[in-house]
């Protein structure tokens, strides 16, 4: 073959020029899945566009995607993506990292308050988080941005937003009429099976350590380093997180932390753990603060079933704090490693 | 007219201002890129310094390592190569050296333009409107100076590297106006599922019909020079450049595996991400049969060297490519780390390994005089072959943990203290090439501006 000239270029662009028909036309031409909206799908107001364009210039598409698979589990794996959710992106912003979350169902997951929190120093909420703080955007664009990130999911956001909304009011007045009235109404809420159940498990050193653990990578930033409500994210936060150090005979179960601390509360900025924390480490992180923070813990009391086979021979219910094992720190490793 | 006059008498001024323009930008897109990585480990390090807010800082690292680094110094070596393959002068040193200062004017837009939070928010084609107008004008700029070179040659017969040059301004010209699309300025997007298609097609032609055609065109410059020995097949050339342009450009749909588009769509680009191996593979027996024997004198020649690694690691890059494309392995692979190693040994190891080669290579000749010092362009090959290789495994090792984890259905959150060290780890390799950039510029100024040594011989 003699390459000319006319050959290479022609011949090439000829060739793009069939193969764009093809791959990029051709499916914009015909698929109609990604003209026709789906159930959820609702436009968004004119502030939730503001917002999606602070989304834009942030870059916040580099680590959050909006695109969730078949076989996602966490935040927004309720809904798999349909073409029809995305019939007004421009540009679409289905994002090739998940450096954090899915944002594709990311509304009503909280209240606006913990968004604000979160926006502030993400590490007020979430310790652990690499995202860089926003403050710099000022309160006006955060709160713009806030109304975008809770528009995600659209109609199914709505109704979480709707949800959020009718809490807050209720958990508001709870916590304005006293901390009587308000620990009343928080366990007045949960299922009266919880309420009776003890935490099963008896209170050793090494569930301590754990329950820490778990403690400092997913609580302190609200309740704080010693549990009484102040951690770095309560100024933004409201009704505020609560104080655990005034729950000493409040009749605080086991079981009522582990739902709590499950299901979270809707309205407040408490989120549900049950799609990251398994039971056990749930049972944990109860009784660290039943323990430290109460001083009233219920462990390994009646009423309770037959022994788990992996615990340690421990006849008495919780009678005070065991030797907790600062100074033979070896002795314990951490279950994970890193942060001790 | 022999080279040595050739030489004195246009000094190639177009090709030492893409080298310059190169090697700058080479060390700017490393510490962005190093910014960002260390921004993931000590993510409150510029806390509230909004214009270098990690979102911002990742696109310019990537259209500077795009069009800042790897382009302008594959170029380079073109606009040295061209003409002398072709017999004749470049059609303009003039319009050349326009081109490289529109070029860096575009960059600098670039850059100010990202960290001020102007963008499409678009992979690879973040840039606005008015910066993709610049990219647009140097491309075409480009390709008429080439044309015209092509036009007025005195050698009829068009070596492979040729085709490869023209072929990929022209095409890129195309898929980098249409994939910006440039006929809607003020977004610069379709509308949901078309755009994240469109997108796609032309983020992975930035690769295949920008980047690999010009890197071919230098390695198919190169490798037979440095061993002095012909071009191992001229029908492994054809075969090379019309598969690449077919093949390629069909596969940009499989980063979209898991999105509902069209199946049909789907399954054209898993078929052809596979059909890769034949552009890929009649390159590099091409090459590789070419410098069959004679690693010696590639060894010799520090651009040669440069350039024989980039082909190796095109195979590896290609070759994972591939199997990437396989929905089963790619349900582990996406949208984590995985796909940042693979980058990151396409774009560095590949085509910006040969960029720094096809430099290495022509300095002396554009220059006239020695390189200035083949230790440090030693020094940088082994740093950013490290650098490559270190990239390759602590990136791999984070993205099989994220991969492995999530779909065993642990969330985001719970997974990020296991990559905290790794970050650690990765951070201090983009120190070490970003390094390796700065040795490269230092190497490449002396040797323009103020190498005392002799004449080249």
């Amino acid at each position: 073959m003699k390459m000319t000239p006319i050959a290479i270029v022609v011949g090439s662009l000829l060739i793009l020029f069939a193969i764009i028909i093809m791959v990029v036309y051709v499916p914009y031409a015909t698929y109609d899945e990604a003209r026709i909206p789906s159930e959820i799908f609702r436009t968004r107001s004119e502030i939730e566009k503001e917002g999606r364009q602070i989304y834009i210039s942030n870059g916040c598409v580099y680590c959050h995607s909006q695109s969730i698979r078949a076989w996602d589990w966490g935040l927004g794996a309720e809904r798999i993506a349909q073409a029809g959710d995305y019939v007004a992106d421009q540009p679409i912003l289905l994002g090739s990292q998940r450096t954090g979350p899915d944002l594709s169902q990311a509304g009503g997951e909280h209240p606006d308050d913990w968004h604000i929190a979160h926006f502030m120093n993400p590490r007020y909420t979430r310790p652990n988080s690499i995202m860089p703080a926003f403050a710099f955007l000022g309160m006006e664009k955060i709160n713009t941005l806030t109304q975008y990130v809770q528009s995600l999911g659209m109609k199914d956001a709505d109704d979480r937003m709707e949800r959020q909304r009718y809490w807050k009011a209720i958990a508001i007045k709870a916590y304005e009429a006293g901390p009587d009235e308000n620990i009343r109404w928080l366990n007045e809420k949960i299922p009266q099976g919880w309420r009776d159940v003890p935490n099963p498990y008896p209170t050793t050193s090494a569930g301590l350590m754990r329950g820490r653990k778990i403690y400092q990578d997913a609580c302190i930033g609200c309740h704080g380093p010693v549990g009484d409500g102040m951690g770095p994210a309560q100024p933004w936060i409201y009704p505020p997180p609560l104080n655990f150090t005034i729950l000493k005979n409040r009749e605080i179960s086991g079981g009522i932390l582990y739902y709590q601390i499950m299901n979270g509360i809707t309205g407040t900025a408490m989120p549900y753990f049950k799609r990251e924390l398994e039971s056990e480490k749930i049972w944990d992180v109860g009784n660290y603060v039943a323990v430290y923070f109460i001083n009233d813990s219920d462990a390994n009391t009646e009423p309770r079933g037959i022994d788990a086979a992996y615990e340690p021979k421990s006849k008495t219910p919780y009678d005070g704090i065991p030797e907790f094992p600062i100074e033979n720190k070896a002795d314990y490793p951490s279950p994970y490693g890193h942060r001790e | 007219m022999n080279p040595t006059e050739q030489t004195q008498h246009t000094g190639y001024p177009t090709s030492k201002a893409f080298c310059l323009t190169s090697l700058f930008w080479m060390m700017i897109a490393t510490f962005m890129g190093l910014l960002g990585a260390t921004e993931l480990m000590a993510p409150d390090l510029l806390e509230n310094v909004g214009w270098l807010v990690f979102g911002r800082v990742r696109p310019i690292h990537i259209n500077l390592v795009l069009f800042g680094f790897v382009t302008p110094g594959l170029l380079a070596a073109a606009f040295y190569y061209i003409p002398r393959l072709l017999r004749t002068q470049l059609f303009s040193e003039g319009l050349g050296v326009v081109t490289v200062i529109i070029w860096n004017i575009t960059l600098v837009g670039a850059v100010v333009s990202l960290m001020a939070g102007y963008t499409q928010g678009r992979e690879y084609a973040e840039l606005i409107w008015p910066v993709d107008m610049g990219v647009v004008v140097v491309f075409v700029l480009c390709f008429i100076n080439m044309i015209m070179t092509v036009k007025n040659r005195g050698e009829q017969v068009l070596y492979v590297s040729v085709w490869y040059v023209c072929a990929g301004i022209v095409l890129t010209a195309t898929t980098f106006s249409l994939g910006n699309v440039i006929w809607r300025p003020d977004t610069g997007a379709l509308v949901g599922i078309p755009d994240a298609i469109l997108l796609w097609f032309y983020g992975h032609n930035v690769f295949g019909l920008l980047l690999t055609p010009l890197s071919a065109g230098v390695a198919y410059y190169v490798i037979p020079r440095a061993v002095r020995v012909p071009l191992y097949s001229h029908t492994l050339s054809l075969l090379g450049f019309w598969s690449l342009i077919v093949v390629y450009t069909h596969i940009g749909t499989h980063h979209l595996l898991q999105v509902p588009v069209p199946t049909w769509l789907k399954v054209i680009s898993i078929v052809d991400s596979v059909a890769m191996v034949i552009p890929v593979m009649a390159f590099l027996i091409n090459i590789w049969y070419t410098a069959k024997g004679k690693l010696g004198a590639i060894h010799a020649d520090i651009g040669a060297k440069f350039v024989f690694t980039g082909t190796i690691m095109y195979f590896f890059v290609s070759i994972q490519g591939s199997m990437m494309a396989l929905p089963v392995v790619q349900r582990i692979t996406h949208f984590n780390n995985w796909v940042v190693a693979h980058a990151h040994v396409g774009v560095l190891g590949f085509a910006g390994m040969i960029a720094l080669g096809g430099m290495y290579y022509i300095l002396p000749k554009i220059t006239g005089r020695p390189l200035y010092s083949r230790l440090l362009a030693d020094l940088q090959y082994w740093l950013v072959l490290i650098g490559v290789v270190g990239f390759t495994i602590v990136l791999t090792i984070v993205g099989l943990i994220q991969g492995n984890a999530w779909y065993n259905g642990e969330v985001v959150y719970r997974v990020l203290p296991q990559l905290q060290y790794y970050y650690v780890t990765r951070a201090m390799i983009g120190l070490v090439i970003f390094v390796a950039a700065v040795l490269g510029f230092y190497n490449g100024i002396r040797t323009m501006f103020s190498n005392r040594g002799t004449i080249a011989s």
